[in-house]
């Protein structure tokens, strides 16, 4: 008997039913993205950070000075992996199934995102383009901010449907709204 | 305070963020050393009340080893740095 395997987003569950059209406040959840683990040799460190930030069509999200995360989100996993087997003294992953890549953005993100994160968000400290590992709603995720008003969080797929219902409700009060990406 | 931490690889966290292994300071002895030598290093610790040198593992952060250097009473936090660079300096000594 033939099986059909069929890809079903993990917060497909969370999101179904009534959908309103976009608040200002928004949190948008990216159904198929490319995620890769990728790690520097001990004294490349620098040279593969470099090699990531120029990619073209890859987000670096930096973990630790020799782990990084390669996201896209218009790459195909097989392009990226090519594009990864290419730079020196770097091992890498294929994690796209292991983490769920959200997107916030809005007026209201960092009062929405202070009740989720102990860090300070402040566009100082953590400007455009930063991205960290830090704590969000108990669990290890990776944020990045990706605009003055716009954040991105990669969380391990297992806990992605309890950081999502908090960060709903931690957005109640702002009005935020809920979807998939496409 | 020794409620945050600044991470020398991820800035300054809360430290609900880190989990605490011990004393820094003690150095492993040889696993040719003597047994009592190895008891020394196991058993016989020193328990001081002030400025202390211990590893903190940044399990929500970096994920990396850090030594801080702290004072367990007034909690005031004097550095922190990767376990890695502490051990280097440590073997050049
Ligand atoms: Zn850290």
């Amino acid at each position: 008997m033939p099986i059909n395997l069929l890809h079903r987003h993990v917060l497909e569950d969370h999101i179904s039913g009534f959908e309103t059209n976009a608040n200002p406040n928004h949190l948008s959840v990216i159904r198929r993205p490319v995620i890769f683990s990728v790690l520097a040799h001990a004294g490349y460190e620098a040279a593969v950070a470099e090699a990531l930030r120029k990619a073209d069509d890859i987000a670096s999200r930096y973990c630790n000075p020799s782990e990084f995360l390669a996201v896209s989100q218009t790459a195909g996993a097989g392009s990226v992996a090519e594009f990864l087997t290419a730079i020196p003294g770097a091992s890498f992953v294929d994690q796209s199934d292991g983490f769920v890549l959200m997107a916030i953005s809005g007026p209201s993100v960092r009062s929405i995102l202070s009740k989720c994160l102990a860090v300070d968000l402040h566009p100082d400290t953590f400007g455009e383009g930063h991205s960290a590992a830090m704590m969000c709603c108990h669990v290890a995720a990776n944020v990045a901010r990706t605009g003055p008003n716009a954040f991105e969080l990669l969380v391990p797929r297992s806990f992605a449907g309890s950081v999502f219902d908090e960060l709903m409700e931690a957005g109640r009060a702002h009005a935020l709204t809920r979807g998939f990406a496409d | 305070m020794a409620s945050l931490i600044t991470c020398p690889h991820c800035g300054t966290r809360p430290k609900e963020e880190f989990s605490i292994r011990g004393a820094a300071a003690p150095k492993r002895p040889s696993p040719a050393a003597k047994d009592e030598v190895w008891h020394r290093y196991v058993y016989i610790r020193d328990n001081p009340k002030g400025r202390i040198l211990e590893y903190w593992h940044h399990v929500a952060g970096c994920r990396r080893w850090l030594v801080v250097d702290r004072d367990n009473f007034t909690h005031e936090v004097f550095g922190v740095m990767d376990a890695s660079d502490f051990e280097r300096a440590r073997v050049v000594e």
